[in-house]
């Protein structure tokens, strides 16, 4: 459904004339280069073998390199994983005819991606790791995918990387923001552009104990799987170090509709800070219910982790509460304000959130880096990945760090907009945009510390 | 904060959580008492009453789905909340008739897996139909202003008031339709016609029409039970479902048609889980780390369910010779 036939070229004369067999395409793209420097991977950058050996699903067989797209279409956060969808299949489009950041990505052609025509296909995770690890069983076995990529639930991008590192297929995290997927789980063919639980404490202790005191006491809710898990104890470090004294912290299911009887506990323990590590809807859900009962009125109420759609579904009830986002259109720098740009046009002026861009951006390195190879060989491509510097994506200067595969990067900490001030796409006031000089972890400490990444393959 | 006020606030919070599952298991026990009907698409009723419920009280902003692809930016009446509780049982009990005509009645005197596929396939069948016309995402479903914020409790403190009016509907509607069924010629036929159909036939009395009227109370109280639980959380095409099995759960723990089952049922389950929730066994240690047990609360139910299948397997309130 994504494969763009708007014109005849030269793929669709090597289609018609029957010539699938990589042999016959390495030929044939040597007798039609056009100067346009599509031709230079039918041989060499699909791998006919000659240079590489077999790997994963290496070589690509046929003109067509297919992406998996595993995103939650459905349970609590499928507003995340539809928006996500959006910027993948914008990002394919892109890659396919130029336009958006592909034109401004000197890696990248517009022409495909090593002269191969992207295709994808698409799976709903569900916000569940098991239906996630089969959809992604699904596109590496059957549908032959050179790269997937998804998220929204670590425990699903958690599945999915173990799954990527054994079938050797590169996985490309979006939304996934537990420590343990690059600081326990580390797994070589798979990289995370989104910040962790860890840098979110760091970013947020400064702001929130500056705002409301550094002696507080807090209590914690917390979603009941690996991001909550490991969210809940990042924020008891960091606050605990800034002075704060935690009462208690409390596990909620993953997709809890009612928290009142939680929250009433909440309000009874005497903390004078409550922090809702919920995200997506159980998020909206946990902070409207919050507000309703009306513990903003005893407490200060902070959400770790916000996005843009969740922010929409609570409404007013974000209004003053401090939170961390992936990114917001409100950042203004060229990358940034053009993908909102281009995004809007696409959409019917619909404003990205943080997990489209994270989306749109992990495609599109994956992409640039397959091209700085020269080729789709997973230990190339990785390699190109490791230690690369960038600030292309509208974060500022990255590094995706070669130790853990976890992006050095700046994060926005972002204050609740009232609802009388919410405008569309806009939920946030941006009170900082925290310095990666002031967050992260060395290689052999914070969740880095137990970091050993698997095999790249050709060893 | 004294014992009494824990207990007085956990008690609060047992009845808030179950008082939809009385309304959802109410209908939903009726038509399995009097008609034998198993009718898993009792969910998909009360999510169609959630969503014509939000489109009538609300004046909603789609962003996916069909509709907003073929330019319906926005979509609802924004008639206000007592429009949507009023409408939308008339508009469920429409549908439970033309249910009950067209798809429950050819499978009366069938098996009971006959029923339970058919209808789970309609369940399902509402609920993509949902997701492509509305899209997957949660839309907010705005308490009416009245009901908006917290209320002061004495001993409790702070209470959300719309779950305090859920309290009040629910507890009009669990009357209403008790009367109905204790206290009317209506009543006393349906009742009759669960005992013994045969011998209310001979006496002259058709079937028929009581059971298609009490198929379609049934399908109105999922409705209204929509209405009433959707602002207490955002609507998705998933709620339906999400409330089936909890229903289920408080009629197997009630027993079968009955009303005071329902209730008793419903509270039971609301109060196992709020005790589980803020019992102060919440993070007990046990050895090799500490269990929270919060989030066994849905562990608890079941649990629940277990015991009195195993202490009374026609559950609390039910009489075996209609389960």
């Amino acid at each position: 459904m994504a494969r763009d036939t708007n014109s005849l070229n030269r793929r669709d004369v090597l289609k018609a004339s029957g010539a699938a067999g990589v042999a016959g395409l390495a030929g044939l793209a040597g007798c039609t280069q056009d100067g346009n420097g599509g031709g230079n991977g039918g041989g060499n950058g699909g791998g006919d073998g000659e240079d590489y050996p077999s790997l994963g699903n290496f070589p690509i067989e046929g003109d067509t390199a297919t992406f998996g797209f595993n995103v939650p279409t459905s349970g609590p956060y499928s507003s995340e994983g539809e928006d996500e969808l959006r910027a993948y299949k914008l990002a394919v489009k892109h890659l396919n005819n130029g336009g958006g950041w592909v034109d401004d990505f000197g890696d990248l052609s517009g022409d495909g991606v090593l002269g191969y025509e992207i295709d994808f296909v698409e799976g709903d995770t569900a916000t569940d790791a098991d239906t996630a690890r089969e959809s992604a069983s699904r596109m590496v076995q059957r549908d032959n995918v050179i790269m997937f990529s998804g998220g929204s639930s670590s425990a699903t991008a958690i599945a999915q990387q173990g799954l990527a590192q054994s079938q050797k297929v590169l996985f490309m995290c979006c939304l996934t923001h537990s420590n343990d997927t690059t600081g326990k789980d580390c797994v070589r063919y798979s990289f995370r552009e989104m910040f962790n639980a860890y840098m979110t404490g760091q970013a947020l202790a400064p702001v929130v104990t500056g705002e409301y005191g550094d002696d507080l006491s807090f209590y914690q809710l917390y979603a009941d799987y690996s991001w909550g898990q490991t969210q809940q104890e990042s924020m008891k470090q960091f606050f605990e170090e800034a002075g704060w004294s935690q009462v208690d912290s409390v596990a909620t299911p993953l997709g809890e509709s009612d928290y009142q009887s939680y929250l009433s506990e909440a309000a009874n323990s005497g903390a004078e800070a409550l922090f809702l590590n919920h995200y997506g809807l159980d998020g909206a859900n946990s902070l409207q219910q919050a507000i309703e009962a009306g513990l903003d009125q005893n407490m200060e109420i902070v959400m770790p982790l916000y996005n843009r759609p969740m922010a929409q579904a609570a409404g007013g009830a974000i209004e003053g509460i401090f939170g961390t986002i992936a990114w917001d259109s409100q950042i203004d720098n060229e990358p940034s304000n053009s993908f909102t740009q281009f995004f809007g046009d696409e959409y019917n002026g619909r404003v990205p959130s943080g997990p489209a861009q994270l989306a749109y951006a992990q495609t599109l390195q994956y992409a640039a880096a397959a091209e700085r190879a020269g080729t789709f060989y997973p230990p190339e491509v990785i390699r190109q990945l490791e230690d690369y510097e960038y600030d292309n994506i509208g974060m500022g200067q990255e590094t995706m760090r070669k130790c853990d595969h976890q992006a050095q990067r700046d994060i926005p900490v972002v204050r609740g907009l009232p609802e009388s001030e919410q405008g569309q796409g806009q939920f946030f006031e941006l009170v900082n945009v925290t310095s990666r000089d002031d967050v992260g972890y060395a290689c052999d400490e914070g969740p880095a510390a137990e970091c050993e990444l698997g095999e790249y393959g050709d060893e | 904060m004294s014992l009494f006020a824990d207990l007085l606030g956990v008690f609060l919070n047992g009845l808030q959580a179950g008082a939809i599952y009385i309304l959802v298991a109410m209908g939903l026990s009726i038509i399995l008492g009097t008609l034998k009907f198993v009718n898993f698409a009792h969910g998909a009723l009360y999510l169609i009453g959630a969503y014509a419920g939000l489109l009538i009280a609300n004046e909603v902003r789609l962003s996916n789905g069909l509709l907003q692809q073929y330019g319906y930016e926005t979509v609802g009446l924004d008639l206000g909340f007592l429009a949507a509780l009023i409408l939308v049982p008339v508009f469920v009990f429409v549908i439970g008739l033309l249910m009950e005509r067209y798809l429950a009645r050819a499978f009366y005197d069938r098996p009971d897996i006959d029923q339970i596929l058919v209808t789970f396939g309609l369940a399902i069948i509402a609920q993509e139909a949902f997701r492509v016309l509305f899209g997957g995402q949660s839309i907010n479903f705005a308490r009416p202003g009245w009901a908006r914020g917290p209320v002061m409790l004495p001993a409790i403190g702070n209470f959300p008031r719309w779950r305090l009016a859920v309290i009040a509907i629910t507890a009009v509607l669990v009357l209403l339709v008790y009367l109905l069924v204790e206290y009317t010629d209506f009543g006393l036929i349906v009742r009759a016609g669960t005992r013994d159909p045969e011998m209310v036939e001979l006496l002259g009395i058709k079937l028929t029409r009581p059971y298609i009227v009490m198929f379609a109370i049934g399908a109105a109280l999922a409705g209204v039970a929509g209405v009433v639980g959707a602002p207490l959380e955002n609507v998705n095409p998933s709620i339906g479902m999400e409330t089936l099995v909890p229903a289920f759960l408080v009629v197997v723990i009630g027993g079968v048609g009955s009303i005071r089952g329902a209730v008793v049922g419903g509270v039971l389950v609301g109060m196992v889980y709020a005790i589980l929730v803020g019992a102060p066994l919440a993070s007990i240690p046990v050895i090799g780390g500490a269990i929270s047990w919060s989030a066994w609360s849905q562990v608890g139910i079941y649990a629940l369910a277990a015991l009195i299948l195993l202490l009374r397997p026609e559950g609390l309130f039910g009489s075996e010779e209609v389960s």
